[in-house]
């Protein structure tokens, strides 16, 4: 399973005339004009909050983590100077903001001895995301995977980055990336076919 | 893409690595929130200013009370110099010596874990008058600390050290909690 299809998916996500629009609200926004910032806010705040959902995978941290993404934006979107899309500068902004985020909130256990906050065997996933009507089976079982395999699971085949700009952000080695993406994988698969989504097999 | 090997280990019940992948690709790029987050944001947003980690609104309101703390210490560290006295118990000198050197390690863990619990941000990043605030507090620290060796029963200076690490510590807090998330 690559993710090219998924670069593919992303570049297709703008049209020339809302790209214009786009660029005059960035311009405004820039100025300090706070109602273009709210327009910005509106066409991307559920992109992100996906984003930040499936990656911290609790919907109270996801909403705060969102929230301050934006704030993070306002301060930082001067600069943005247009070398790649700003679909892509503001999800790279906020994927720093997430992991930023699950860095500040590791106990001292998990930072001093490297520990995984969750077990495979013991992975409890909050009634929000057990119940979430809104969620698809497959987003429901990543939000099950282990932290780091989660991580790598949803930048990747999600989000479309590549193994090394993953390694980087996440200080592993590239290797080790590649293998928490077949370990996410293999559960996935593993509990997708158990919960008798098995159309592709 | 299925290599030859992932389709070997799709056997049996598995999903196939393809069906995964589809599925991937189904997946929802936008999901809602179930609060309106975009008040938080517009009232944080007005309270800073872009390109600059602390707003004006906010540095107002640090300088006050560090200009104040500045003068506190300031007129503290000269009525010492006008007062010193002569003698001083050799025991007692070295209990508060030891005392200091434990106030100022229990000082620097606090400050340690706290800038840990931040992300480790760097301090050269902050706006040069928040940089200065600190430095003025460090600066206030090492001249009571200097003036604790020579008159190491003054208890209003060991009140005065712990006043100024507890000045440090509750500036950092500020500079670094974000507050949006309590709004």
């Amino acid at each position: 399973m690559d993710n090219s299809k998924v670069i593919d998916a992303q570049k297709r996500f703008t049209t020339p005339v809302e790209e214009q629009q786009e660029k005059m609200w960035i311009e405004r926004a820039k100025q300090g004009d706070q109602q273009a910032f709210h327009l910005l806010y509106q066409q991307y705040h559920r992109r992100i909050y996906a984003l930040c959902w499936r990656m911290l995978a609790d919907k109270d941290s996801a909403e705060d983590v969102c929230q301050e993404v934006f704030v993070q934006l306002w301060q930082k979107i001067n600069n943005f100077r247009g070398d790649s899309k700003f679909s892509t500068w503001l999800h790279s902004v906020a994927t720093n903001v997430v992991l930023s985020h699950l860095r500040k909130h590791k106990n001292w256990l998990q930072r001093v001895f490297s520990i995984e906050e969750k077990q495979v065997e013991e992975s409890a996933v909050s009634p929000d995301v057990e119940h979430s009507a809104l969620a698809s089976e497959l987003d429901r079982n990543i939000a099950k995977l282990p932290e780091r395999a989660r991580l790598v699971f949803v930048l990747f085949a999600v989000e479309g980055y590549r193994h090394e700009e993953i390694s980087k952000m996440l200080g592993m080695a590239v290797g080790s990336s590649k293998s928490q993406y077949h370990r996410a994988k293999t559960l996935l698969r593993e509990w997708l076919s158990n919960e008798g989504v098995c159309d592709g097999v | 893409m299925v290599s030859k090997n992932e389709n070997s280990q799709s056997s049996g019940l598995k999903l196939s690595d393809q069906a995964l992948q589809e599925q991937v690709l189904e997946l929802p790029t936008e999901m809602s929130p179930d609060r309106d987050l975009w008040s938080g944001i517009e009232k944080a947003i007005s309270t800073k200013s872009q390109n600059n980690f602390i707003s004006e609104r906010q540095e107002q309101r640090y300088k006050a009370p560090m200009a104040w703390a500045a003068s506190v210490v300031a007129a503290v560290l000269l009525s010492w110099g006008i007062y010193t006295p002569q003698e001083a118990s050799q025991t007692s000198g070295q209990v508060n010596v030891n005392l200091v050197a434990a106030m100022q390690q229990t000082f620097e863990q606090q400050k340690q874990s706290m800038l840990v619990s931040y992300g480790q941000p760097k301090l050269q990043t902050l706006a040069p008058e928040m940089q200065e605030q600190l430095k003025q507090l460090t600066s206030a620290q090492n001249t009571i600390k200097k003036a604790l060796v020579a008159e190491p029963n003054n208890i209003d200076l060991l009140n005065l050290l712990r006043w100024t690490q507890q000045q440090e510590l509750d500036l950092l807090k500020q500079l670094y909690s974000p507050q949006w998330q309590s709004i």
